[in-house]
């Protein structure tokens, strides 16, 4: 694969990275429309095998279904590309958000906001292990 | 050393972590606790900006302890170390597997080594919700009906057959979304605070 394409890949992948929210599973669905019905690298039995072993492996979803397309399309550097392009975003938001935020944890109203997402979040968890209970057989 | 504690914690994380974000995410939980990079209240506020910022949840999560315990390069060495795993154990899958292929599903074995490995992650992400609700996190009976409404929002999805695109399905999938649910939480919170301080 040349370079420009290499590039594409990337470029793929930073796309991803930095309009899904909400982690791995949210992420595959722009995945699949990028990587099957936009551009067709995988076909949709290949995308599904791949999302078993990204879900079977270690790690996170998002980053291992991003080293077995990166894999399959362009080898090693193709790994190379996915991964940055997934993880980069990440990395330069967050680090932001936590540098701005430390500065601002003391105020009453940013208080009062987490005051309620708090149980929001533990409820969000509680409903992934009820989602989850479903698959383990 | 700080830098070298996180490197090593997050890379053992990424070794052990199966089931993707939120599981992991109770992995990292039990570590930031025991080595005090944050509280229990610090730590599900760390959960929940990783699941309205942009990305993978569980790169989101370290990178945010990381910067909390070591400033940038604490963030740096804590994503690094959680992505490194990855690369070498999926590595290695993508190279088997064009070896194996289909065979695999088939295996007896392999099927039954990965309902176990499923139990094991459930109950590990059961268990991180239950150390979560804390005291702090839970101060009255106000948060508990946020998290009962949360959480009612929520099952109808998982129970409503998953053929998509019937109108029943998307609107419960709408309803149960994690940031629209966490955004519309802080949203109330905004006003509820407003509201008292007029």
């Amino acid at each position: 694969m040349k370079n420009r394409q290499l590039f594409s890949l990337f470029l793929t992948y930073l796309k991803i990275g930095t309009f899904t929210i909400g982690g791995g599973y949210a992420m595959l669905a722009l995945v699949q429309r990028e990587v099957v019905d936009k551009n067709g690298w995988l076909d949709e039995k290949e995308f599904l095998n791949m999302m078993a072993l990204a879900q079977a492996a270690p790690g996170l979803i998002a980053v291992n279904s991003a080293i077995f397309i990166g894999h399959r399309l362009a080898g090693w550097r193709g790994v190379a590309a996915c991964v940055m392009g997934a993880v980069l975003p990440s990395v330069l938001i967050v680090m932001g958000i936590a540098m701005f935020l430390v500065q601002y944890k003391s105020l009453p109203a940013v208080e009062a906001v987490f005051r309620w997402v708090r149980p929001a979040v533990v409820a969000l968890i509680v409903a992934t292990v009820v989602k989850l209970a479903k698959h383990i057989w | 050393m700080v830098y070298w504690l996180l490197f090593i914690t997050f890379l053992k994380i990424g070794f052990i972590g199966f089931g993707g974000g939120m599981a992991i995410v109770s992995l990292i939980e039990r570590d930031v606790l025991r080595y005090g990079w944050a509280t229990e209240q610090e730590f599900v506020d760390m959960v929940a900006l990783s699941q309205v910022t942009p990305g993978p949840i569980g790169i989101n999560c370290a990178t945010y302890v990381g910067y909390t315990a070591g400033g940038v390069w604490g963030s740096l060495l804590a994503s690094a170390g959680i992505v490194l795993p990855s690369l070498i154990i999926m590595g290695i899958i993508c190279y088997v597997y064009d070896h194996i292929r289909d065979r695999w599903q088939q295996n007896p074995i392999f099927v039954w080594v990965m309902r176990a490995i499923r139990l094991i992650v459930v109950l590990l992400i059961a268990h991180a919700s239950y150390i979560l609700m804390t005291p702090a996190s839970f101060p009255d009976t106000s948060s508990w009906v946020v998290f009962a409404v949360v959480l009612a929002l929520c099952l109808p999805d998982i129970f409503v057959p998953a053929k998509q695109g019937t109108h029943l399905k998307k609107t419960t999938q709408a309803l149960s979304h994690p940031i629209y649910l966490i955004l519309a939480a802080g949203a109330c919170g905004l006003i509820d605070y407003l509201w008292h301080n007029r």
